[in-house]
C-alpha cells in the first residue's frame, strides 16, 4: 500500500513516516504542497495523509485541486487547528477523515486502515479469499488454520492483488506499491516475490496475465 | 462622600445669587437711608422757616407745647393713612429763636436740660449734626435777615428709622422667599442637565468584557461628546489589542501543538521500534522536539512581555559591544556548521536602548543566520554610522529567502519554504518587535554577494542632546 505523506515539519514527518513503515505501508513523504501535487499527478496512491499548514500550496488548496481533478483517493487530514469550524471546512473540501495535532500514532494508523477498508468496500479488517484469511492490521496470513509468515514485500504484493481482485496489476504498478521514492527497485524482484507467494500460499492463487502482469480473480 | 458636580454647581450658583442680592440690598438700604436723611433735613428747614415767621407770643406758646414730628409728617402727607413706616416712639422737635442781638426770644425748655440753651449759634445757615446730652441731634439753623431772627431746630437723630428699615424689609422679603424656590429650581435644572452623564455611565456599566463596540447614547451634548469619543477610542484600542492577543494565543497554541505532536509521534515510533539504532534515533528526535518546544515557549514569553511593556528603560549603549557578546554566545553553533563570522564597522557608535533586549535582537539575527546559512559559508555583522542613524546589519550567504516570502518573514509563526532547520517562526517577529520599541526600522534584503539574506536594523543614533 503506497501512502503519500504531506507534512512540512521534519520531526513530525519522519515520525509518521517511520510509524507507517512499521505498519507495513510504503511511504512517500512530500514536504510542501507543490511537491505533493506533482507526486499525486504521477503516482497512484492508496491513501494521502495531509497536513493542512503547508508552505507554498496550502493543504486545503491541494485537497480542492485533488478533488477537482476527479481523484477519489482517501485523504486523512492532519492539523493543529482543530476547531469544529476547521474540521467542517476540511471535511467539506473533500477530506475523508480528520485528526488534530498532537495525535496518537496508533490512532493515525488505525484510521488509515479504516479509510483503506472503506475505499475497498470492506467493513471488517479481515479479508477472506478462498481458504486464505488475511489481516492487514496484524499483517498475518492464514491458509486454513495454518499461519504463513510473509516478508514485507510479499505481503505488500499480496495486499495489492487482494484489494484489486479481478483487475490485473502490471509489474510497474506492483513496484510502485512496493518501493518508496528513496528505494532502489530490484529488476526481477516482482517475479521472485510472486513465485515465493505461490510456494507459500498455493500455486493457483495468483494468475499470470501475459504481457500485463498478475491478477487474483474475483471469488 | 465624593465631590458632586451637581452639589458644587448648585452651591456656586446660589452663593452667587445671594452675594449679588446682598450687595443690591445693602446699596438700596444706603440709598434709602440717605434719602430719608435728606428728607428729614428738608422738613427741619421747613419747620425753621415757619418758626421764623411766628411772633413772640406764638413762639412762647409753642415752646411750652410739644411738636411731635410724627404729627407733622401726617399732616404733611394727606393720604398717608398707613402708618407702617411711622416711628413708634414720639419724636419731639426742639427749637430756639434768638433776636437780632442774640437774646433768646423763645425756646423749648428741654434745651435747657440738655445744656444747649446757650449754645453758640453757627454763623451760617444750614443743617448739621450735633451731640446734645450724649445723643445725636439733627439741627437746622436759619438766619432770617428780614426780622433779624435766628431760628435753630433740633431733632433727635433717627438712627434707627423705621421708615428705612421698612424699605429694607420690603426689598428683602421677596428675595428671602425666592431663595429656596430658586435653590430647588437650580438643583433640578442641574440634575436634568447632567442626565447625559448618567446615561453614559449606565451604558458603560451595562457592558461586559466581550462587548467592546462603541458606546452610543444618541445625541450627546457638546460637553459630553468628547467624553463619549474618548471612551469609544479607548474601547476600539482595547478591542484591537484584545483581538491581537486572541490571535496570538490561537497562533501560539497552534505552534505549541506542532512540537508536541512531533514528540508524541517520535516517542510512539521509539516504543514500537525493535531495531535498537532506529529506536535510539527516534529518542534523539524526542529530545529535539522537547528542546524545540522549550525554545518556543521561551520566545512566546518574550513576545508576550514585549507586548505588555509599553515603556522600556533605555540607556546609551554600543551595538558593536552587544554584537560581540552575541557572537561569542553563538560561536559553538557557528563552528559546528563551519561558518566564519566577522564583526566590522564603527565600534564606538551609540544608540539609546535596553542592552538585554538588543542582545536578544542580535542573538536572534545571528541564530537565524547560522541556522539558515550555508555550511562552510560566512556571516557578516556590521555596525555603520550613517548621518543620524546607526545601522546594524547581519548578512549571510545561505540559500536566502524567496522574494515572495520576504514580506511575510517578520509575521509571527511564519516559516519560509523548504528550510530544514527547526525554528519557531518567531525569531524575526521578536526582532521586529524589539526594533519597533526603540524606534528602529527593519529592512530585509539580499545578503553577501547577492546571496542569502541581509537583515538591517536602523536605529536613531544617540547624541548627548537626545
Amino acid at each position: 500500500m503506497r501512502v503519500l505523506l504531506v507534512e512540512d515539519d521534519d520531526l513530525i514527518g519522519c515520525g509518521i513516516e517511520a510509524g507507517l513503515r512499521q505498519a507495513g505501508f510504503t511511504v512517500d513523504w512530500a514536504r510542501d504542497g507543490h511537491k505533493a501535487g506533482l507526486a499525486l499527478d504521477t503516482t497512484v496512491y492508496a491513501l494521502v495523509v495531509l497536513d493542512l499548514g503547508l508552505p507554498r500550496v496550502s493543504g486545503m488548496e491541494l485537497l480542492k485541486r485533488l478533488r477537482d481533478s476527479g481523484k477519489d483517493v482517501p485523504v486523512l487530514v492532519l492539523t493543529a487547528r482543530s476547531t469544529v469550524l476547521d474540521r467542517v471546512g476540511g471535511l467539506e473540501a473533500g477530506a475523508d477523515d480528520y485528526l488534530g495535532k498532537p495525535f496518537d500514532l496508533t490512532e493515525l494508523i488505525a484510521r488509515c486502515r479504516a479509510l483503506l477498508r472503506r475505499a475497498q468496500g470492506r467493513s471488517v479488517e479481515q479479508i477472506r479469499y478462498l481458504d486464505l484469511t488475511v489481516n492487514p492490521a496484524a499483517q498475518t496470513v492464514e491458509v486454513g488454520t495454518r499461519r504463513v509468515p510473509l516478508t514485507s514485500r510479499e505481503w505488500a504484493i499480496l495486499l495489492q492483488l487482494l484489494t484489486n481482485q479481478g483487475i490485473p496489476q502490471s509489474r510497474s504498478r506492483l513496484e510502485e506499491s512496493l518501493y518508496g521514492w528513496q528505494e532502489e527497485i530490484e529488476s526481477n524482484a516482482i517475479e521472485v516475490h510472486v513465485s515465493n507467494l505461490r510456494k507459500k500460499l498455493g500455486a493457483k492463487l495468483i494468475k499470470t496475465v501475459r504481457n500485463i502482469g498478475y491478477v487474483m480473480e474475483k471469488e | 462622600m465624593g465631590a458632586s458636580i451637581r452639589r458644587r454647581l448648585a452651591l456656586l450658583v446660589l452663593a452667587s445669587i445671594v452675594l449679588m442680592w446682598g450687595i443690591a440690598l445693602v446699596s438700596s438700604y444706603r440709598q434709602a437711608t440717605r434719602e430719608v436723611g435728606e428728607w428729614e433735613d428738608a422738613r427741619l428747614a421747613e419747620l425753621a422757616q415757619i418758626l421764623a415767621l411766628l411772633d413772640q407770643r406764638n413762639l412762647s406758646t409753642l415752646a411750652n407745647a410739644r411738636i411731635d414730628v410724627r404729627e407733622e409728617e401726617r399732616h404733611g402727607e394727606p393720604g398717608a393713612n398707613d402708618n407702617d413706616d411711622d416711628d413708634s416712639l414720639p419724636r419731639d422737635a426742639l427749637f430756639q429763636v434768638r433776636g437780632r442781638s442774640g437774646e433768646v426770644l423763645a425756646g423749648s425748655p428741654q434745651l435747657r436740660e440738655l445744656g444747649a440753651w446757650d449754645l453758640p449759634v453757627p454763623v451760617a445757615s444750614g443743617a448739621r449734626d450735633i451731640t446734645l446730652g450724649g445723643q445725636m441731634y439733627h439741627s437746622f439753623t436759619l438766619r432770617d435777615t428780614l426780622l433779624g431772627h435766628t431760628v435753630r431746630v433740633f431733632e433727635l437723630a433717627n438712627t434707627r428709622s423705621d421708615l428705612v428699615s421698612g424699605v429694607a424689609s420690603r426689598i428683602a422679603r421677596p428675595t428671602l422667599i425666592a431663595l429656596p424656590v430658586l435653590a430647588v429650581l437650580v438643583w433640578f435644572s442641574i440634575g436634568w442637565s447632567l442626565a447625559p452623564l448618567r446615561v453614559l455611565s449606565g451604558a458603560i456599566r451595562a457592558r461586559d468584557v466581550n462587548r467592546l463596540e462603541p458606546v452610543d447614547i444618541g445625541r450627546a451634548p457638546t460637553e459630553v461628546r468628547p467624553l463619549v469619543d474618548a471612551i469609544n477610542l479607548l474601547l476600539s484600542r482595547l478591542l484591537h489589542s484584545l483581538e491581537r492577543e486572541r490571535a496570538f494565543t490561537a497562533d501560539a497554541a497552534h505552534e505549541l501543538k506542532t512540537p508536541l505532536a512531533a514528540i508524541k509521534v517520535q516517542a510512539q515510533v521509539a516504543l514500537a521500534e525493535t531495531d535498537k539504532a532506529r529506536q535510539r534515533l527516534a529518542m534523539e528526535r524526542v529530545v529535539q522536539g522537547v528542546d524545540r518546544s522549550a525554545r518556543l515557549a521561551e520566545q512566546l514569553l518574550l513576545l508576550a512581555r514585549l507586548d505588555v511593556h509599553e515603556k522600556m528603560t533605555a540607556a546609551p549603549l554600543k551595538p558593536a559591544v552587544v554584537a560581540k557578546n552575541a557572537l561569542l554566545a553563538n560561536e559553538r553553533s557557528a563552528q559546528q556548521k563551519n561558518i566564519h563570522v566577522t564583526l566590522t564597522g564603527d565600534m564606538r557608535a551609540e544608540i539609546n536602548a535596553e542592552p538585554v533586549l538588543i542582545g536578544i535582537l542580535l542573538d536572534n539575527l545571528l541564530d537565524n543566520a547560522i541556522k539558515y546559512g550555508r555550511a562552510g559559508g560566512s556571516i557578516e555583522v556590521a555596525v555603520q554610522h550613517a548621518e543620524d542613524r546607526i545601522q546594524v546589519t547581519v548578512r549571510d550567504d545561505g540559500p536566502g529567502v524567496a522574494p515572495g516570502d520576504l514580506d511575510r518573514l517578520t509575521n509571527r509563526f511564519f516559516r519560509a519554504t523548504g528550510n530544514q532547520a527547526t525554528g519557531s517562526g518567531l525569531g524575526l517577529s521578536i526582532v521586529a518587535r524589539i526594533a519597533e520599541h526603540f524606534g528602529a526600522s527593519l529592512r530585509l534584503g539580499k545578503g553577501i554577494g547577492e546571496r542569502g539574506l541581509a537583515v538591517e536594523v536602523s536605529f536613531p543614533a544617540y547624541t548627548q542632546a537626545s
